[in-house]
């Protein structure tokens, strides 16, 4: 009986407090008319954001506020929309939170900052710019667009990213790309570790480096590209059968590969200056 | 009229223009002539000065402790004697002199990437350990470094700094010598203010941004050793400057956000 009675005023407890938190948050929304190619921006200091296709025509801001003291200023100029979330000072990370939905066009251009995240962004097809301090980033099944993203710490994943720029920088971020092909690809991590699971498509310039971070590469048997590897105090390890490319210049054993497979269509350029720089051959399906 | 009251009614009538009586004295005193020009000079280049971009606070307080010491500005409200060169009280601080900080340390790494530096005494290149250290930002070739520093620094920057000078030399009896240095300070120095900027704007994220700063700067040292030893790595070279872009990019991300 003590147990179910115990049991009993802690799930009143527990359900007061869920309450209690849903009363104390806010939630606006914000409609906007545009044209083709808007522009969308979105700054939150703490927050989440994450946007998704929705109405070619329309841009709708879905804000969740867990303080009072939290404003919001949205406004449209144009075709441009802008979101900025502002709070008193005094507030804590929670307290000034702000998280986003949003709904744009598919071809619309847009810009997410926050600095907690986590900032995500699926099904686009315009140019992408996220920036976060702290913040997870996560993009998936984006085309057609160039891809812009910056962190300090935050890690960066990208799925089915393909036919457009991709830039990624980060001081520390672990950087992961699946799936992730274009004209011109490139990440950067200083102490993060840079994964690559695809196969470097057709026709386009891949450049990975980091400082100390690891640099992996997980590739078909069947991939053509023309690679280079070079750790400048770290190890390279190649799984592939390379045709040995000249180079001008000498490295110590162990430190770098050159060499092509297939008809070498694309250029992959792996460097790292203590990290290590693996090319793996992706397993075979059963 | 007597030289001291051409000082005392001066910051009143240095746009305006003077009466008379003034004008007079001016014509008969060559000193309170020379110490018109120079102002009218001055007051002339401040207002070509870019509003979005300030010296430092030091400079400021500097010529307010001088001006203070000339007796020409009171530490009481006192609406008759106005400083002759002070800050707009409705500027706001901003932080956009680290954007020609930023394009400095760019200048530094495209500098180091492009020069050859002979090679260092023959001595094994050590794995860099995995423990950051606490250690200070690397020190690039003094002389350099300013030279890239100047080369990359905004008119409007320099102006400024000329400017600043230009007040203190007049304003104080015997000015000292200016220093290059002061122009282009070290790259530590640099660091110093950033954090000191983001203490200021964002205290909650100056351990972090302190923590990344170090990161970066030890990779940009350990890199430069790297080169020490093979200055023929033209990888090498590439990678320090990417890893002074990393900085920028701190610079950047810091900039945006304290704003």
């Amino acid at each position: 009986m003590d147990r179910r009675q115990r049991t009993n005023v802690v799930t009143v407890v527990l359900v007061a407090f869920l309450v209690s938190v849903a009363i104390a948050e806010t939630k606006k929304e914000f409609k906007y008319t545009v044209g083709r190619n808007a522009n969308v921006s979105v700054d939150t200091q703490y927050g989440a954001i994450s946007v998704r296709p929705g109405s070619n025509s329309e841009v709708i801001v879905h804000a969740t506020v867990q303080s009072d003291k939290a404003e919001i200023d949205s406004q449209q100029r144009g075709n441009r929309i802008e979101v900025i979330s502002h709070f008193a000072p005094g507030l804590d990370q929670q307290t000034a939170r702000v998280d986003y939905e949003i709904l744009v066009p598919a071809d619309a251009t847009v810009s997410l900052r926050s600095s907690t995240g986590p900032l995500s962004a699926e099904h686009l097809q315009g140019d992408l710019s996220l920036e976060g301090t702290d913040a997870v980033v996560d993009i998936r099944n984006v085309s057609n667009g160039h891809v812009h993203v910056t962190t300090m710490r935050g890690p960066v994943t990208l799925t089915d990213v393909s036919n457009g720029h991709v830039e990624i920088s980060s001081i520390s971020g672990d950087v992961t790309l699946k799936s992730v092909t274009g004209p011109l690809v490139q990440a950067n991590s200083g102490s993060g570790k840079i994964s690559y699971d695809g196969d470097f498509g057709s026709g386009g310039d891949y450049k990975f480096t980091t400082h100390t971070g690891d640099i992996v590469a997980v590739v078909p048997a069947n991939v053509s590209a023309d690679f280079s590897a070079h750790s400048m105090l770290g190890k390279v390890q190649n799984d592939f059968p390379l045709e040995p490319r000249h180079t001008r210049l000498s490295f110590d054993e162990g430190r770098a590969f050159f060499g092509t497979v297939g008809k070498a269509a694309s250029a992959v350029v792996l460097r790292s200056f203590s990290g290590r720089i693996r090319l793996k051959q992706q397993a075979a399906l059963k | 009229m007597t030289c001291a009251d051409v000082q005392r009614v001066l910051p009143e009538i240095i746009d305006a223009g003077g009466d008379l009586e003034f004008e007079a004295h001016l014509k008969s005193c060559p000193a309170c002539s020379e110490l018109v020009n120079e102002l009218e000079w001055i007051a002339a280049e401040s207002r070509e000065l870019a509003g979005s971009e300030d010296p430092p606070d030091r400079v400021w307080v500097r010529v307010s402790n001088q001006l203070r010491a000339e007796g020409i500005i009171r530490d009481q409200v006192d609406t008759s004697a106005r400083p002759v060169v002070v800050p707009s009280p409705a500027r706001r601080w901003n932080a956009w002199w680290l954007a020609p900080v930023v394009a400095g340390i760019l200048a530094v790494g495209s500098y180091e990437l492009a020069h050859r530096s002979a090679p260092a005494s023959p001595q094994v290149a050590q794995h860099p350990s995995q423990q950051r250290q606490v250690i200070p930002s690397p020190q690039p070739p003094q002389n350099n470094l300013q030279a890239a520093k100047q080369g990359e620094a905004s008119p409007a920057t320099n102006q400024q700094t000329r400017l600043a000078r230009h007040v203190l030399a007049k304003l104080t009896p015997n000015p000292a010598p200016t220093n290059q240095a002061e122009i282009s300070p070290p790259a530590s120095e640099e660091d110093a203010q950033f954090l000191s900027e983001v203490s200021q704007r964002a205290p909650t994220m100056r351990v972090t941004y302190e923590k990344q700063l170090r990161a970066v700067n030890e990779e940009i040292r350990e890199t430069l050793e790297y080169i020490k030893l093979h200055p023929e790595d033209l990888d090498a070279r590439q990678h320090l400057l990417e890893t002074y872009q990393q900085k920028a990019l701190l610079y950047q991300m810091a900039l945006d956000r304290i704003q």
